[in-house]
């Protein structure tokens, strides 16, 4: 007999040990999410996630579920605070999705449009950011980085390689690749490493590939992100149960 | 100190790495030694670690690049940091700082061309007291003048080792203003240790010879800890950092963890600027301060105690490890303390220039040798902290209560302070006031009543408890300093009638931008946002839509920023919309939005490559 909370004041069983958005997911409720993926240890960073619990902010994707607890998640506060951080992460990038070959299969992008992003908002500070395209098959493509360090964990605890890190502080902070010179070429890097599968954005992608499907027929232009994270989420339910 | 094109891996790395025991744990402390023998951290030696210690360069890189006193680029065989705090800028060091550039021909922030000098700007390097300050090569400069930056420029150019400058010019004082009940009677090293180990029962003179049954030695630390942790209770401390979480919890759950090799860490990152507290109790009270560390090792059964410090603090390394080698042989640390079964040493463990640090979880990443950046909340550190072990994390004048506490008793500390916040607490006072320095007072002392003590009654404005605290004007000063009304982390920087406050604002929010770690969005991005929204205003391009984004970025920050740094960063601004609202509106030329966007200065990159200095090339040329 398994616990249950509140979500919005829908009751929501849970395990022990599940988080207040593991628990919302598997319950068919969805809970804006960028830095989070079911397969990674939670990294609580891009604080899209963020719930109101007695008063108070916490990232769901960290935060224990517990019992009879309330959870604040999807109003029109929250919602709105949330579109700003993501409005952030377009100014503080170069993000163009018209020219972007992961349009239509990008999550930030399809965030934004499911938090009714209009526009950037913020000033944007337009980065000088390095391109790395020296890799046979992998491209780099750091204007698109939103630093969730998705690929950082996911090199590191499903593809057992370590290849990338972060490097500098603040909003200097940048991806970088574990080779002397720094780039691609030189790492341990895989096409079919899931560090390059599991990047949110168009930052790491694979060569050769870009518009195999076109544009119309992709992911995001199907199905709202809502509808396909959570229908990932029980897939990976499903397969580590 | 070597030249940093003269690397020789096996002569000058491999002995400060096996010094560390090729620990990848030590890597930061590694890195500095490095850092402080080539001014740099040499690619070679990058490579080298990486292999070493088994952990990818990345990594290494990762940790070089996220500490401000570590480099990868050679920084000079004379390193000068100005401290940046408002202090040292109301004191004049912009002014100080341009002068030694000239003077030395170096642009602010590089290297000269001959290697032989840099001159940047660091963060409040703890010496606002007795400001303006630097470090020169890691080393503090107080109290600097015209006449000094003079000297200064000379000794450099002279090739002058820093033996041979002035003593004068590296004087630290401590500057201990007022004592009340605390300060007045310090403790005898030894007294508050006995004290708790006697709360066991009497320590038998069998035991010194080694015949004491070893359960019997157990029950007895047993039955100590638990009564003094009585006494931390009944005393009612709470943590002296800042947060203010009752002591007495933290102690108790790490006391039941049900895991060993349990950790005593004490934060010394002293990082707020205006506060200096922690670097006065390190001089004079470091007994009272390792003191309080083994006690706590006696009430949670651990062995082992961290000290961690700020680098700005690396001048004293050689007394504090000094007192710990005093108290090793005097019995009072080490194995078999004072006898009995108590088994407890220190270690030490610097940092290198990141404020994100005294935030306890990031402390624990960077004691494990990885870049500072805070963790997630749960597990607590109690539960799972420093090497995923239970552990204890107080502030370094939270430790010397507790000493206190352990002689004198919880009642008797217990008797100060206020209903909520008990005992006395440590004032740093600095900025416009006749007699800055550390002041103690029990907790509920007014603003005013500190501004009177130190000769500051006129001030305009003060901040207590640092930029990440409160911003009062005058109407506040009778406000109480402690957790239910005004809390603190003791910090009172004082600012005169003369001063602007915009001017501290301003120099706050660039200090949040700084040390942002960059790991959560709200404050990457928003510290930056902040600061250019700031700088703005001072160029006269602010207008009222400007202030009402300032409030939306300070709200996003606020509510989403994953740790205290980026809830807190936008409270100088908001608070001074609130309480000082001209400082904004005088500065608005304008009440139609201007976009912040420089056209002018973003085609500064193409004039410098196309060679075009001419007054054509600029856009306000065409304007007027």
């Amino acid at each position: 007999m398994s616990q249950t909370f509140f979500l919005d004041g829908q009751e929501i069983p849970f395990e022990e040990g599940q988080t207040v958005l593991q628990a919302a997911m598997a319950a068919g409720r969805y809970i804006p999410h960028l830095c989070y993926r079911p397969q990674l240890e939670p990294h609580s960073s891009c604080r899209i996630c963020t719930v109101i619990i007695s008063g108070k902010p916490f990232s769901s994707c960290t935060q224990p579920a517990m019992k009879e607890q309330q959870v604040e998640c999807d109003t029109a506060e929250l919602n709105a605070l949330r579109r700003a951080v993501i409005q952030m992460m377009f100014v503080e990038g170069n993000h163009y999705c018209p020219s972007c070959e992961e349009s239509g299969s990008c999550r930030l992008q399809a965030s934004a449009y499911y938090l009714g992003m209009q526009d950037s908002h913020f000033p944007h500070q337009f980065p000088l950011r390095q391109r790395d395209s020296s890799h046979p098959d992998v491209n780099m493509d750091r204007d698109r980085c939103i630093r969730c360090e998705t690929c950082v964990r996911a090199s590191r605890d499903l593809d057992g390689k370590n290849v990338f890190g972060i490097l500098g502080r603040g909003l200097n902070s940048k991806i970088s690749v574990n080779s002397p010179s720094g780039l691609l070429e030189g790492s341990d890097v895989a096409a079919t490493d899931m560090a390059v599968a599991l990047c949110p954005t168009g930052c790491l992608t694979v060569k050769g590939v870009g518009f195999k499907v076109p544009i119309g027929l992709r992911i995001f232009d199907q199905a709202p992100i809502d509808v396909v994270e959570l229908l990932e989420f029980t897939k990976q339910e499903a397969v580590h149960g | 100190m070597q030249s940093a094109s003269v690397v020789h891996p096996e002569e000058h790395l491999l002995p400060i790495l096996q010094r560390h025991g090729s620990d990848p744990g030590k890597l930061l402390q590694i890195l500095i030694e490095i850092q402080h023998a080539f001014h740099c951290i040499p690619p070679e030696a990058e490579g080298l670690l990486a292999e070493k210690l088994r952990l990818p360069l990345v990594r290494v890189r990762g940790v070089v690049e996220f500490y401000s006193f570590l480099s990868r680029s050679f920084q000079g065989e004379v390193v000068i940091h100005f401290s940046d705090n408002i202090t040292d800028q109301m004191a004049g060091n912009r002014q100080l700082a341009e002068a030694l550039c000239a003077k030395l021909g170096v642009k602010l922030g590089e290297t000269r061309t001959d290697g032989r000098v840099s001159v940047r700007f660091t963060s409040c390097t703890g010496m606002c007291d007795q400001g303006p300050a630097a470090l020169v090569n890691y080393l503090p400069l107080t109290r600097l003048t015209p006449d000094r930056i003079d000297a200064i420029a000379a000794l450099v150019e002279g090739k002058v080792p820093l033996e041979a400058w002035p003593r004068a010019f590296f004087q630290v004082d401590s500057q201990i203003r007022r004592s009340d009940v605390v300060f007045r009677n310090p403790l005898e090293p030894g007294v508050a240790l006995r004290a708790s180990l006697e709360r066991g029962g009497e320590i038998l003179e069998e035991w010194a010879e080694d015949m004491a049954p070893s359960d019997a030695r157990r029950h007895h630390l047993e039955r100590g800890g638990a009564e003094t942790l009585k006494e931390i209770y009944a005393a009612e401390l709470r943590g002296r950092g800042g947060a203010g979480f009752k002591t007495g919890i933290k102690w108790e759950s790490v006391r039941h963890a049900k895991m060993g090799n349990r950790y005593v860490l004490c934060n010394a990152d002293e990082g707020e600027p205006g506060t200096f507290k922690d670097r006065v109790l390190l001089t004079d009270y470091a007994d009272m301060v390792f003191e309080g560390m083994t006690i706590c090792g006696h009430v949670v059964g651990s062995k082992k105690g961290i000290l961690y410090v700020r680098q700005e603090y690396w001048y004293l390394r050689d007394h504090l490890e000094g007192v710990l080698r005093w108290r090793r042989e005097a019995g009072l640390l080490g194995e078999g303390i004072l006898k009995t079964g108590l088994d407890f040493d220190i270690e030490i463990h610097w940092g290198a220039g990141a404020y994100i640090c005294g935030m306890e979880s990031a402390m624990i990443k960077s004691i494990e040798g990885r870049r500072g950046i805070p963790r997630r909340r749960w597990p607590l550190p109690v539960h799972q902290g420093y090497l995923k072990r239970p552990t204890v994390v107080n502030n370094v004048e939270t430790f010397a209560a507790a000493a206190v506490i352990s002689a004198r008793g919880g009642a008797w500390f217990a008797f100060n302070g206020t209903q909520q916040s008990s005992g006395t607490k440590l004032f740093c006072v600095s900025g416009d006031c006749e007699r800055p320095g550390l002041y103690e007072y029990p907790w509920g002392v007014t603003i005013r009543e500190m501004l009177r003590d130190a000769g500051g009654l006129d001030a305009k404005g003060a901040q207590v408890g640092g930029p990440s605290g409160t911003l009062v004007g005058p109407e506040e000063f009778d406000r109480r300093v402690c957790f239910e009304e005004l809390s603190s982390t003791g910090t009172l920087m004082v600012f005169g009638p003369h001063q602007d406050i915009f001017e501290a604002v301003k120099n706050f929010s660039a200090f949040f931008q700084h040390e942002s770690c960059g790991l959560c969005t709200p404050c990457r991005v928003g510290t930056t946002l902040l600061a250019n929204y700031v700088k703005k205003f001072e160029k006269g391009y602010g207008s009222p839509v400007d202030l009402e984004e300032v409030q939306l970025v300070a709200k996003v920050m606020k509510t989403m920023s994953h740790c205290g740094l980026g809830q807190t960063a936008s409270l100088p601004i908001t608070d001074s919309v609130r309480k000082f609202p001209d400082i904004w509106t005088e500065r608005m030329q304008t009440m139609e939005f201007v976009p912040a966007f420089d056209l002018d200065g973003a085609l500064e990159e193409a004039r410098s490559l196309t060679g075009r200095t001419d007054a054509a090339a600029h856009l306000t040329h065409l304007e007027a």
